[in-house]
């Protein structure tokens, strides 16, 4: 009894949040992109540019004993859109071609690790020591931190990546 | 049940308009989702609940969010099953070593007014006194990690040869070359120690582009850093400290190097031992800021002893400099350096070049069209006796056109006009169709 109320409430509670999101306020806070990672990066908070160093491969130490290993969406995904377009400031093309020339300049062993899913990230930046993913801010998965830019979370105003 | 009555009132007090949003196909199907997956959460939850009766509901929303509490592969307790790893996870550790190879090749066609010897210019620039097709290099680079702080990178070229077939016992057709071999162990960005046989980072195009083609804008490198010139080493052979500091959105880098110098023949590095007993070395910095993103400043000093196979033996000293704008829209590079000779006879020259070029990627055709211009020098005075006959004093003019026919592959097309000292203009087309693999 005291769940079917929860799951009546809960429906509710979707129905009330469902609402507002249908209007274009809303519509854009639901469309942040979050930066994740595992507890125990030492990192609580990045500025927009440290975070641009980290995409582009110029800082790839969280602290000396943790390596960044970059995970970035697939081609198509909204996440990588965003990624590319708000940091990276690269088409699709360019951004290959980036990576590559990074390799290719020993600057790099590899580039970002592709996944193909929000869930594919969150199991991999779980597993991963020092990973760092990008996930729709909807869809956190448990267990991970959730880093503040410019000391903001998604869905905040001003939180930059949208 | 107060969220119930709560969204009930709600979505009947909502305009008429965002009713209607709600209920079309789009937000009913986006509702349905939602309920399958509240569905699955709340299955999710329920075993959770049975399995550890103390957990609590789920955090409010925090920067960590609530973890699940049994880790992969472990146990939480005797009773409990074993949790399945997710499969991902299986094949996220790093696996050591770690080879990875990529290939770079191109195929060029050239033609120009030139008969006879080109006047030093560098095998690549393509100045022959043939028109025809060519072999460009197939270039073969493999990198490995063989722990997460130690890295292995290479570069393999094959040049096709002028001279196959001929001498005895016969040329092959193409020269084999370890172009870059480099062991790297990174402590952190701060600081990253290596040894090797490198592109010697002396200035911005020896670094960045390297045997690949494909990477650079135009078909050939500037004449100043051109493979199988004289003017810079293009190689060195020893070890290199390296590593990038924030410094206050500057993000400055440095690079600083030991080795052996150059050989006895003044386009090679000494690979095989100092032939002179008097190392080069090498400091070389810049800076990339945070405020203009795409922005790259730096400059870098070199030091060596020259004993050259012919000539008089000298100190060597290079200075240069660079400004670059890495984005496309416009792209610019800028290089400026001076070798200054002090040959042991107290003769003191200097030789000056640099190069300017710009280029653009427009903006229709799916962003494929990128042309471009570069202007050169070199200047070589009569008092550098090594250089004279190594290093050709021209001013040269490039324009053209790439075509990204493929994210990996590109065709460009440009003319060149150069004019040299004391000898006619050279005027030639090239084209170049190059990619990576």
């Amino acid at each position: 009894m005291r769940a079917d109320a929860m799951r009546i409430s809960r429906r509710a509670i979707l129905w009330a949040s469902i609402a507002p999101a249908a209007l274009p306020l809303g519509a854009a806070n639901s469309a942040d992109v979050a930066i994740v990672v595992r507890p125990d990066v030492p990192v609580e908070n990045l500025s927009f540019s440290e975070l641009r160093r980290l995409m582009l491969g110029d800082r790839q130490f969280w602290s000396s004993n943790l390596k960044v290993t970059l995970l970035v969406r697939a081609p198509g995904a909204r996440e990588r859109e965003v990624v590319l377009k708000t940091i990276y400031q690269m088409s699709e093309a360019q951004f290959r071609q980036y990576w590559i020339a990074k390799v290719f300049r020993a600057e790099a062993a590899s580039g970002p690790r592709i996944v193909y899913s929000n869930e594919m990230a969150a199991e991999l930046a779980a597993a991963i020591p020092g990973a760092v993913a990008f996930v729709e801010a909807g869809q956190i998965p448990p267990g991970l931190k959730v880093l503040k830019i410019n000391g903001l979370l998604p869905n905040q105003s001003g939180y930059p990546l949208h | 049940m107060k969220f119930a009555v709560l969204a009930v009132v709600l979505i009947w007090t909502m305009p008429p308009a965002a009713r209607a949003q709600a209920s079309d196909p789009a937000t009913q199907e986006l509702i349905q989702k939602l309920l399958t997956r509240i569905d699955s959460l709340e299955k999710r939850v329920a075993e959770l609940e049975k399995v550890s009766p103390t957990a609590k509901g789920p955090a409010p929303a925090a920067v960590v969010a609530a973890a699940p509490s049994p880790q992969p592969g472990g146990h939480t307790n005797h009773d409990q099953a074993p949790v399945p790893e997710p499969p991902a996870a299986e094949t996220a550790q790093p696996v050591y070593p770690s080879l990875k190879i990529a290939g770079f090749s191109d195929l060029d066609f050239s033609a120009t007014n030139l008969h006879g010897p080109n006047g030093g210019f560098g095998a690549q620039t393509l100045l022959d006194p043939h028109s025809g097709f060519e072999e460009g290099q197939f270039v073969l680079h493999l990198s490995s990690a063989l722990s997460p702080k130690v890295t292995v990178f290479s570069e393999l070229s094959l040049t096709a040869r002028s001279d196959a077939g001929t001498g005895t016992p016969a040329a092959p057709g193409f020269s084999p070359e370890v172009e870059r071999i480099i062991l790297r162990y990174d402590v952190n960005d701060y600081f990253k120690l290596s040894v090797g046989r490198y592109h010697t980072p002396i200035n911005y195009w020896n670094t960045a582009f390297h045997h690949g083609q494909w990477l650079q804008t135009t078909i050939s490198r500037p004449e100043m850093t051109q493979f199988g010139g004289s003017f810079i080493p293009v190689h060195f052979l020893g070890a290199l400290a390296e590593g990038a500091v924030p410094a206050g959105g500057l993000n400055f880098n440095y690079q600083v190097g030991l080795g052996n110098g150059r050989g006895q023949v003044l386009s090679r590095a000494g690979d095989f031992s100092d032939i002179n007993n008097a190392r080069a070395w090498l400091a070389n910095v810049f800076i990339k800021p945070d405020a203009l993103y795409g922005l790259q400043a730096g400059g870098s000093v070199y030091r060596d002893e020259l004993s050259p196979l012919t000539g008089a033996p000298a100190r060597e000293w290079i200075q240069s400099a660079h400004l670059i704008w890495q984005k496309e829209t416009p792209e610019f590079l800028g290089e400026f350096a001076n070798v200054t000779h002090n040959f042991f006879n107290g003769v003191t020259s200097h030789s000056q070049a640099f190069y300017l070029q710009t280029a653009y990627r427009l903006p229709w055709f799916n962003k494929q069209w990128k042309p471009y211009y570069r202007f050169e020098q070199i200047h070589v005075p009569n008092s550098d006796v090594l250089f004279r006959s190594l290093v050709p004093t021209f001013s040269g003019s490039t324009v053209g056109v790439r075509y990204d026919f493929t994210t990996f592959a590109a065709f460009k097309l440009e003319y060149r006009n150069y004019q040299r000292r004391g000898l006619p203009p050279i005027n030639g087309i090239f084209s170049q169709t190059s990619f990576t693999f």
